[in-house]
């Protein structure tokens, strides 16, 4: 995977029931390496020719969205307040630029200043529904010119290679597993098979859900990023996993308990060929995984995922080197998955 | 000059406390539009022009640093520890992106760029509670060898946030405090630039004010300025603050008042905005007044000192915001009064 595709699509704002960008943006890349439809909750689904056919329906999934916020009212003064789309920290919304609506309006999401903060204000972090955005309209009448009760707010931060071999920015969960998948579809592949790229990841896995029945496919990959906690306030198990150890595959997480042989045929593939693995120390996070391995009369599901610093963030952190080995192991798993 | 891409870019510029070289090179370059006598000296950018020994002499201020943070110790798995330069708001520090102040070639190349760590949910559930300073880490991705490498204790941090344009003319950045102070005084300057003055004129864009105003204490001792101008930010209303406290944004210079600042000083700047039309507010403090003017008005014999504030929202955050018009009417009054002193 290259990083410039990764930016592109990091770049791009498309909180969950907003990923219109994403998916044009996507649509356009693969268009020509598979046969696309786009399904009424605004998946995409890709079916691949491989060189020949498969003998088991492999679906391989990542979603498009991200974390954000929705406008919920004006107030008089011409400032938004807002609603998390999606699980997000208060603490690192407060004090941040962010893109308001389809046309990216700037806007930042102010502090009181600290100088006049009491005591008590000092020592609480807001809640979010004491942020507010401000786009710089003067009042109420200014800002409802340019923005509307329900429009999107999306982080807004930089997006760059940092240390050593480390890349920040928002949305990397899960604009990193849409990379891979983009780079498998315009690849020559060995067997048929299918790629969704899904909705609303972020509000309860709902567009996988809706993608799985809609493929009905006998084997699931799902391509994701996930917490590492490898951090010097955490230490032992609490660290989940880390960055740099390679390619993350649980066995189990709050949504799923994922295929046992899957399980361990990853684990004996990623050795064969050198690819870095490891799995989860704690039962914690979940992902699309949840929804597909129950649709239908249940799919067999593995997870492939980057470890990713401060995840839910606008500096999601993530290391070059995990990338590829979640990439190489992903490729290798689908072919095998393919003639199960 | 255009207003908005000075303040813009001096506000990009990056200058902690203790370490303002980039930003005081930029405004140093700036201020030789207007004067070749200008050079830094102690951290202190100091032009002089004007009638030189015509008194009272004026000192134009305006601090040149803006908050940020010192590299404290490296952890063993190469993670930051720091301490805050300035008033920090450690409410809104987790995930926010920095950059490490190394070498000039470093930061350039954004290797040193980082992320403050934030706390997975699994670690904390309680999302209200505010981080202490020494549990901040900043994660720069190098091991505790590379970061030695390319990292000193004492190096300064800075948010990375760049400088963008909001609705109207509204600008937000991170250091705006005090740098569109600094573009207020350069753009006076220009204002008076075919003019004759007749006092002799001292500007300072003043190092280390975040930390209790130290550049202003041992820049005021040398130019010995009979007035003072401090030249910073003030806040403006929003939603959750006091209007007691506060001063509206795009309504013009915040001209102070109180017990330490000279009363006939601050009415005569309200005098000469009434008398050019220039929209101001009054800001009144009834004690010190948190700028450098409470360092010059004691310094040594004593000194007619004044504050001049723009308002700006948000203080000391990574997204201050303020508005143009603002700036360019604080450049007015200045330059309305700095043309007329001859006391």
């Amino acid at each position: 995977m290259t990083i410039e595709l990764l930016e592109k699509l990091c770049r791009l704002n498309g909180t969950s029931g907003d990923e219109n960008k994403v998916r044009d943006f996507i649509l356009a890349e693969i268009s020509g390496f598979c046969d696309c439809r786009v399904d009424p909750l605004g998946n995409i689904i890709a079916e691949k020719k491989g060189a020949s056919a498969a003998s088991k329906k492999v679906m391989v999934s990542a979603h498009m969205d991200e974390v954000g916020m929705v406008v919920t009212s004006v107030k008089s003064d011409g400032t938004l307040t807002v609603s998390p789309v999606g699980g997000i920290d208060p603490r690192v919304a407060i004090g941040r630029p962010v893109r308001v609506g389809d046309g990216d309006i700037c806007g930042v999401i102010g502090a009181k200043a600290v100088h006049n903060l009491s005591a008590d204000e000092k020592k609480t972090a807001p809640k979010f529904s004491a942020l507010y955005v401000d786009i710089g309209a003067e009042d109420k009448a200014a800002a409802e010119k340019l923005v509307a009760l329900g429009d999107f707010v999306h982080f807004h931060s930089d997006f760059s290679a940092f240390g050593d071999g480390f890349v920040k920015g928002k949305a990397i969960d899960d604009r990193f597993g849409c990379a891979v998948m983009i780079d498998l579809i315009k690849s020559e592949l060995p067997y048929d098979c299918v790629f969704t790229f899904v909705v609303q990841e972020e509000v309860g896995l709902r567009g996988s859900r809706t993608a799985a029945y809609s493929v009905d496919p006998d084997f699931a990959i799902v391509l994701e990023a996930t917490t590492a906690a490898d951090i010097p306030l955490a230490s032992g198990e609490k660290r989940c996993c880390e960055l740099g150890r390679g390619a993350v595959v649980s066995h189990m997480d709050r949504s799923t308990i994922y295929d046992k042989e899957l399980y361990r045929l990853s684990r004996q593939i990623a050795s064969e060929n050198g690819i870095g693995w490891q799995t989860k120390t704690m039962v914690a996070g979940g992902n699309d995984s949840g929804a597909i391995h129950i649709s239908r009369s249940g799919v067999r599901t593995i997870a492939i995922s980057a470890p990713c610093r401060y995840l839910h963030s606008p500096s999601c952190v993530v290391k070059l080197s995990d990338l590829e080995d979640c990439e190489r192991l992903a490729r290798l798993m689908l072919e095998k998955m393919c003639m199960m | 000059m255009d207003l908005e891409k000075s303040i813009m870019s001096l506000a990009d510029a990056r200058g902690v406390s203790g370490d303002e070289t980039n930003a005081a090179e930029l405004a140093l370059s700036m201020l030789k539009s207007y004067t070749d006598d200008c050079f830094i000296k102690n951290g202190n950018v100091i032009g002089r022009l004007g009638c030189k020994g015509a008194k009272p002499h004026i000192l134009l201020d305006a601090h040149i640093d803006q908050i940020g943070f010192t590299v404290t110790h490296i952890t063993d798995d190469g993670f930051l520890k720091i301490a805050g330069c300035g008033g920090i708001d450690r409410r809104l520090l987790l995930a926010q992106q920095v950059t490490v102040l190394g070498s000039k070639q470093l930061v350039e190349s954004k290797l040193l760029d980082g992320v403050i760590c934030a706390i997975p949910p699994h670690l904390e559930t309680d999302e209200s509670k505010v981080p202490e300073m020494e549990d901040i880490c900043v994660d720069v991705g190098l091991t505790k060898a590379q970061a030695e490498e390319m990292i000193s204790l004492g190096d300064k941090i800075v948010f990375s946030s760049r400088c963008e344009k909001l609705q109207g003319d509204r600008i937000t950045g991170a250091a705006l405090d005090d740098r569109c102070g600094v573009a207020a005084v350069l753009r006076a300057l220009e204002l008076v630039k075919d003019k004759t003055l007749q006092n002799e004129i001292t500007v300072m864009f003043s190092t280390q004010e975040e930390v209790g105003e130290r550049g202003a204490k041992i820049g005021a001792f040398d130019i010995e300025p009979d007035i003072a101008i401090a030249v910073d930010v003030s806040f403006a209303l929003t939603s959750d603050d006091s209007e007691l406290k506060c001063g509206t944004m795009g309504k013009g210079c915040m001209i102070g008042f109180s017990p330490v600042l000279d009363r006939e000083l601050s009415q005569r700047l309200k005098t000469v905005a009434e008398k050019n039309d220039l929209p101001y507010q009054i800001e009144v403090m009834s004690g010190t007044t948190g700028t450098n003017a409470d360092r010059f008005s004691v310094n040594k014999g004593g000194v007619k000192a004044v504050t001049l504030s723009i308002p700006l929202k948000y203080m000391h955050t990574p997204v201050e915001v303020i508005s143009l018009s603002d700036v360019e009417n604080t450049a007015q009054l200045i330059a309305a009064y700095i043309t007329e002193v001859v006391l």
